[in-house]
């Protein structure tokens, strides 16, 4: 029995010196560091801006100045912000502190210098306000900062994809006056300029106000030149191009972009070239707030979806926000 | 003694390992296939490219016996793109599948198949739209 005891406290013991062996590694403090966080999550429309925040920390020195090097030059805006921002403990609520000073963009290079108060370490914005030149491209960011001793790190994004979408918001549609809608143009015309301007052919719908029709709730209603049943009473001249668009609505699609808030949800370049049209109705009626509809031009040009922000009944109006994908 | 407990252990232990793998019939869909033989559609809905019910509401009936299934699409509707679903008796299904989007501008017609296998029965659907 003693001797079994024995056997056991020597295993214990062993175990006990093995696991006391192991290998700890301790971290090497680095003289200069850095990290990047993209902020935005919905697609790089032209026209929108990419958020990014910029962290750089000194252990050897103080934090002096950084740098951000795009691959394709940003439109105007795009730049460091001379604020860091920090959550109010009261409130909750974050606010913003000036934490850089000669933020300047010229051309792919934007530079910010550090300001004293926070040169230990600093997060900063970055703003990338996506040119036209860029679209369709992969665009990088190499991110660098240097410190009072003589150091400098750089961190390389990967390469993000940039829309080949074109987007516009908060277009009112007024049945009976800007009514007519091009996607092409993306505005909307009244049937006086489409009958002046001759610009029938490039029509993909009117929009429609009729609380019923036949006694049957209607709403709100995008429908093409071409439908026989829901617009006879606008007398459309008969020398019109009255293409058949086609519409297929949607209740379940809010994108963020479009709606301006509330949902991480987008509609991206491959929604618009995946969306078939098979049997697709001409009009896309009983339209709310927060609902939409996919369309494709009668020639297959383009394809959008249009999402609606506001319906006014009393006004008889439809506000509209679109994504457009040239297809053809 | 000890032998014959044995051996009555291992008998049983046997039987329940083959047991075990009994091989349960399935259907071309990899669908179980059952001992039940009853046979209907019990509720039927039409989507619309939006996901939503097309139907006007208390307007869908079933005949079970004439095997007929009539219904109401609201006015403006795209009978062209809609899709159709339907609840079928416990282990029953429908052919041709449901769930894809179809033309309804006609009457359609899909057959209930029991969990057997060995019972079919041919609904005609006709979903007219409010004019």
């Amino acid at each position: 029995m003693n001797k079994n005891l024995t056997y056991l406290a020597v295993a214990v013991i062993s175990c006990l010196g093995l696991a006391a062996c192991e290998k700890t590694t301790v971290a090497v403090l680095e003289p200069l560091k850095n990290d990047l966080l993209k902020k935005t999550t919905g697609p790089a429309v032209i026209g929108t801006r990419v958020e990014f925040a910029y962290a750089i920390g000194a252990n050897d020195g103080t934090v002096q100045n950084v740098k951000a090097e795009a691959s394709v030059a940003g439109a105007t805006g795009t730049g460091f912000s001379g604020f860091s921002w920090y959550t109010d403990r009261a409130t909750g609520v974050d606010k913003p502190l000036q934490t850089a000073t000669d933020t300047v963009t010229n051309g792919m290079v934007s530079t910010a210098k550090i300001l004293d108060v926070s040169n230990k370490a600093v997060t900063l914005r970055y703003y990338y306000n996506v040119p036209e030149a860029a679209r369709g491209q992969l665009v990088t960011f190499k991110f660098s900062g240097t410190s009072s001793a003589g150091k400098e790190v750089t961190f390389t994004s990967p390469g993000y994809q940039i829309s080949k979408m074109d987007m516009t918001r908060s277009i009112v549609l007024e049945d009976g006056k800007k009514a007519y809608f091009s996607i092409a143009d993306m505005k909307a015309y009244t049937k006086e300029e489409v009958e002046q301007g001759n610009l029938s052919g490039k029509i993909d719908f009117v929009y429609i106000y009729r609380p019923t029709i036949s006694t049957y709730t209607f709403g709100h209603a995008m429908v093409s030149l071409a439908n026989k049943s829901y617009i006879n009473d606008l007398n459309l001249p008969a020398a019109w191009t009255k293409a058949a668009t086609r519409l297929d609505k949607r209740v379940d699609i809010r994108d963020a972009q479009l709606r301006g808030s509330g949902f991480d949800s987008y509609i991206d370049d491959i929604d618009l070239e995946k969306t078939t049209f098979t049997n697709a109705a001409d009009y896309a009626y009983g339209l709310t707030a927060d609902q939409g509809a996919f369309v494709t031009s009668a020639d297959g040009t383009y394809v959008a979806y249009l999402f609606v922000n506001a319906v006014n009944n009393t006004a008889k109006t439809m506000t509209v926000s679109l994504k457009r994908l040239k297809v053809k | 003694m000890k032998k014959g407990i044995f051996y009555i252990v291992f008998a049983i232990a046997g039987l329940l390992v083959f047991g075990g793998c009994t091989k349960e019939p399935v259907d071309d869909a990899g669908l179980l296939v059952t001992g039940r033989s009853q046979c209907y559609m019990s509720f039927f809905d039409l989507l619309g490219s939006d996901h939503r019910t097309v139907l006007v509401s208390g307007s869908m009936q079933i005949d079970t016996v004439a095997q007929t299934v009539t219904a109401v699409a609201r006015f403006g509707t795209n009978m062209t793109r809609v899709k159709p679903y339907s609840s079928v008796v416990t282990d029953a299904t429908v052919e041709p599948r449901m769930g894809e989007w179809v033309d309804f501008s006609q009457p359609m017609q899909y057959t209930v198949v029991s969990g057997n296998r060995k019972v079919r029965k041919t609904y005609t659907i006709t979903v007219t739209v409010q004019k």
